[in-house]
């Protein structure tokens, strides 16, 4: 399992941090993780330290994108083969680690855990935001991705270098819709998510529509001329 | 709005296009800044192409000329814009002031603990 990064992004996590990490280390053997500590405001760096956690932490707030980048370059320089992109919150469950490896070593580059692989999706406003994103990438890439903003995904070694060192490799859907277009090859597998332990959740409704004219924005026009370097 | 102001706007927002496009496949901007810029220059073309919606509004809003209309809605947008910038801006002098001066005393920190270190030894 060493060849495994769990990258954890944490911003204001005190609540949920310990109970993540815990559930992490039950498994046995348990994978390697780093926690990014995003210049959090309460007591999540103090909590870490105290607990003995392996943490990196950013002295001011960089947001999820470059919380998340700092734990792609830590894997990219420390050799890792795997990265997992995993929440702080406590809404994703180890568990799925093993089984994600699995399918990553039939030749993925990227293996998302995906709430809706088997499953119906429900129909919410959430969902409805999920699947105007998943009808654009169709759109733009002819792959379906049933779950494109979950955000518990495991990525492969290629991958984790464009992650650590370039601009504009946010770990959101048009990223994934992005290399789904340079030809990365996706897969999901059945997962199952709780609901946040504790503190809020920083998507208010507001938030949410500003996140998907951004993103449809960025999967329908700007995926689309976007050079190859970038 | 004259057939020149039309050609004149096509071809003002055709270009902003081309050069957002070109500086982001250069990689030069992040596309979170680049989806404003991309849409305002579709709004242009948009109202370029189909006049009748500005006409549309200049009645309802009992306005004297479209072309009034136009600047105003285009002025608002850059107003919004020039204060989320200077938000943005403000936040980012915040955390360089904060970074240089975490690093600054880290260094004092370093420097005093070496200098510690040798007295004893």
């Amino acid at each position: 399992m060493k060849d495994i990064l769990v990258i954890i992004p944490a911003f204001n996590e005190e609540k949920n941090i310990a109970g993540v990490i815990e559930r992490l280390n039950e498994k046995q053997p348990a994978p390697d993780y780093v926690i990014v500590n995003d210049g959090s405001t309460d007591h999540t760096a103090a909590l870490c330290r105290k607990n003995r956690y392996h943490l990196i932490d950013l002295p001011v707030n960089l947001g999820l994108a470059g919380a998340f980048q700092t734990g792609m370059r830590y894997a990219w320089e420390n050799g890792y083969r795997y990265a997992v992109q995993f929440d702080g919150d406590g809404q994703h469950r180890a568990e799925y680690i093993m089984p994600m490896r699995e399918k990553m070593d039939e030749g993925y580059d990227i293996v998302i855990a995906s709430r809706f692989e088997e499953e119906r999706k429900p129909a919410s406003f959430r969902m409805l935001g999920s699947n105007m994103i998943e009808l654009a990438i169709l759109m733009t890439t002819g792959v379906k991705i049933k779950d494109p903003t979950s955000g518990m995904r495991m990525y492969n070694r290629k991958t984790i270098e464009e992650f650590a060192t370039r601009i504009n490799f946010p770990p959101e859907p048009d990223t994934i819709s992005w290399l789904v277009k340079r030809g990365a090859k996706v897969a999901e597998i059945q997962a199952k998510m709780d609901l946040r332990a504790g503190g809020k959740s920083y998507l208010t409704p507001l938030k949410a529509v500003k996140y998907m004219v951004q993103v449809l924005t960025s999967i329908l026009f700007i995926q689309n001329f976007r050079g190859k370097v970038t | 709005m004259s057939m020149t102001f039309r050609i004149i706007l096509i071809a003002a927002s055709v270009i902003a296009t081309c050069i957002v496009i070109t500086r982001i496949r250069k990689s030069r901007m992040q596309i979170q800044n680049a989806v404003f810029w991309v849409l305002l220059s579709l709004l242009l073309i948009i109202l370029a192409l189909f006049p009748a919606i500005i006409y549309f509004f200049t009645s309802l809003f009992g306005m004297q000329s479209p072309a009034n209309l136009l600047f105003l809605i285009i002025i608002f947008l850059l107003l919004t814009k020039e204060f989320s910038m200077s938000m943005h801006i403000s936040g980012l002098e915040e955390k360089l002031k904060d970074l240089t001066q975490n690093i600054a005393l880290e260094r004092e920190k370093e420097f005093r603990e070496k200098e510690n270190g040798e007295k004893k030894s």
